[in-house]
């Protein structure tokens, strides 16, 4: 019961998160002082095909109805009509989400499986030089601008050593293994900024809870007990450390997303994110404004999907 | 009154409190974070840093002449006559960063204030008046939670680019971190007996946010300041990057933007480089500022 009301409450929560997205979104796009009506109709033509332009993207009519008809048609799935390319912005960028879902998901499992001993070893050698490093090379990559990542990885691995592609997601006419191979290869670049830009949050409060968590009653029983300092760490201390660090992902997955929009765009990487570049050099306002919900939803999603995992694996949270 | 009787509440909760005692009498908390934050060789680095930056921005004009129109030298490699290398159309890329420093330290800054202001305001009040509390928290923890650079991007290219146009579609979206961090501050004053006191003397709301709350936050503040003037920067260097800089004004990410756009990141490294650098080198300053000031203002960490 306890558990239904918890993932009933979070689902609400993701809902409201949504709404509220979509909401800010619709508003600030009719208020703001470049109204969209200018984008699509120029000020040169004739008042009658103005009218009739507008009253074919709906934006003749009253803000709240042009609301109303907003959500009514998001609830199918319709975010509208790109202003440029005539094709419905959810085709265009339904075909653009699973590379950046692909993109930010491999980033946040190779961060996952490099933070977590990088963070065991920084608590375990606390005040050691290791430590030191990590926490150092944390820091800095945090403070890193993610298109100067981007842009030195292009150049290094890219260019000069000529080790991985410099470009693109995928190349043309392979098949099969191939194909994977080549999404793999094209995938390193992008994803190693990305990792290098979000590990450092993961590998310092991972640290911090660990060193936390090795201080606790039950790891001082486990070594009066005769456990192996291993197995503390590992078996003991890990696993409860780890819990509060998952929280984080969803602190992060929003900046996640920004990183790969910048980082999309460096790699020619066909994402949402290079949808945007696209569509901001051509004041497409539909395309920018759908992809913000989409992205927004998928965050949403992910942090839903991340705070279930968590109450399934912490009994205390489902309990308050 | 009964107050002695009561015992006293046990605030063994890990935050640290710079009106606690630990420290020795006779010297005020803030001269003592003030003579343990010189001692950390890493913070003076900071510091001198982020002030080098300020004054080459204040005094641009006199450090280099503004880059415009076409130079001869196209795509030179740094050399004692061009520092940092010139860009395809033969500008100088030294003084391109030192005007950038003006245009991403003015937004910073700008953007930065008025995140600090609604941010304190919001946070305070959230800790404070325990019926807005759920409201304002709901609506931070959202925002916090949303992809805000998409969202950036819409605003901005709405609102067409221009200086003022980014400061403020920043701080829109970077309050929220300033008030979740200084809620949870407050929330750990409201409840100290002296606040309550406060309120029990008849002291106004005003004034007891005024003369308690707000000199209690501070030192969250001053951090704050610092992290989200960098994170301004850095948010500005992305909207430029993608295309949405001040069309009439050099930013770091605007260099950036033009060594990408005219596609010779692959030739002339120092293009792209010498504006990644400075930023980096603002953003590891502020960091550094950040986390030595809190060391030095918490007695468990500080070598007295």
């Amino acid at each position: 019961m306890t558990v239904m009301r918890f993932a009933g409450g979070r689902l609400l929560r993701g809902l409201l998160t949504l709404w509220f997205a979509v909401t800010v979104t619709f508003f600030l796009v009719r208020l703001l002082p470049g109204d969209p009506a200018l984008a699509v109709a120029d000020p040169m033509m004739t008042e009658d095909l103005r009218m009739e332009l507008l009253a074919d993207y709906g934006l003749d009519r009253p803000l709240p109805v042009q609301y109303v008809s907003y959500l009514g048609h998001l609830l199918q799935g319709d975010l509208g009509i790109s202003f440029r390319q005539s094709l419905p912005v959810t085709e265009i960028l339904m075909a653009r989400l699973p590379w950046t879902l692909i993109l930010t998901g491999s980033a946040l499992l190779v961060t996952v499986l490099i933070g977590v001993p990088l963070g065991v070893a920084a608590a375990t050698r606390r005040g050691g030089w290791v430590d030191r490093a990590i926490q150092v090379g944390s820091v800095l990559g945090q403070s890193m601008f993610v298109p100067a990542i981007g842009i030195a990885m292009l150049y290094a691995f890219g260019l000069y050593l000529g080790w991985f592609p410099i470009g693109g997601a995928i190349d043309d006419g392979v098949t099969g293994l191939d194909a994977w191979i080549s999404i793999l290869r094209h995938l390193v670049l992008p994803a190693s900024s990305l990792v290098i830009l979000q590990i450092g949050a993961y590998v310092l409060t991972l640290r911090t809870n660990l060193i936390d968590s090795l201080g606790e009653d039950y790891c001082d029983l486990a070594r009066a007990k005769g456990v192996p300092q291993r197995r503390i760490v590992w078996r003991h201390a890990l696993r409860n450390a780890l819990l509060p660090t998952t929280t984080l992902v969803g602190l992060q997955l929003g900046f996640l997303v920004g990183g790969a929009v910048l980082t999309e765009t460096i790699f020619a990487y066909p994402g949402v994110g290079r949808a945007i570049f696209e569509s901001v050099g051509r004041l497409d306002f539909p395309v920018l404004q759908g992809a913000f919900v989409l992205l927004a939803a998928t965050v949403v999603v992910a942090n839903l999907l991340t705070d279930l995992a968590y109450g399934a694996l912490d009994p205390r949270v489902r309990a308050q | 009154m009964s107050a002695e009787l009561r015992p006293a509440p046990t605030v063994d909760d890990g935050i640290v409190r710079d009106d606690q005692p630990l420290a020795a009498p006779g010297e005020s908390p803030g001269r003592r974070t003030a003579r343990a934050f010189v001692r950390n060789p890493l913070g003076v680095f900071g510091v001198v840093v982020l002030v080098g930056m300020v004054l080459t921005a204040v005094f641009a004009p006199l450090i280099a002449e503004y880059p415009s129109g076409y130079g001869v030298d196209v795509l030179a490699p740094p050399s004692a006559d061009h520092w940092f290398g010139t860009d395809s159309l033969g500008r100088d890329i030294f003084a391109q960063v030192v005007w950038g420093a003006r245009t991403s330290l003015m937004i910073g800054g700008a953007a930065s204030a008025m995140a600090i202001a609604v941010g304190v305001a919001v946070g305070v009040a959230a800790a404070y008046f325990t019926k807005v509390e759920t409201a304002l928290g709901v609506l931070v923890d959202v925002t916090l939670s949303l992809p805000v650079l998409p969202l950036m991007i819409l605003i901005a290219a709405l609102a067409g680019p221009s200086t003022w146009t980014l400061a403020v579609v920043i701080a829109l979206f970077s309050w929220p971190e300033v008030a979740r961090v200084v809620r949870s501050q407050a929330l750990s004053i409201v409840g100290l007996p002296y606040v309550e006191a406060g309120a029990l003397a008849g002291g106004s709301h005003l004034w007891i946010i005024r003369r308690h709350l707000v000199p209690a936050v501070a030192p969250v503040i001053t951090v704050s300041v610092v992290l989200t003037a960098s994170r301004a920067v850095l948010s500005e260097s992305g909207l430029a990057f993608l295309g949405l800089g001040d069309p009439n004004g050099w930013s770091w990410g605007t260099i950036l933007h033009n060594a990408q756009r005219s596609g010779t990141l692959g030739t002339a490294w120092w293009t792209a480089a010498m504006p990644s650098l400075a930023i980096l080198l603002l953003v590891v300053a502020a960091t550094l500022v950040s986390l030595a000031y809190n060391d030095a203002r918490n007695p468990r960490t500080r070598e007295d």
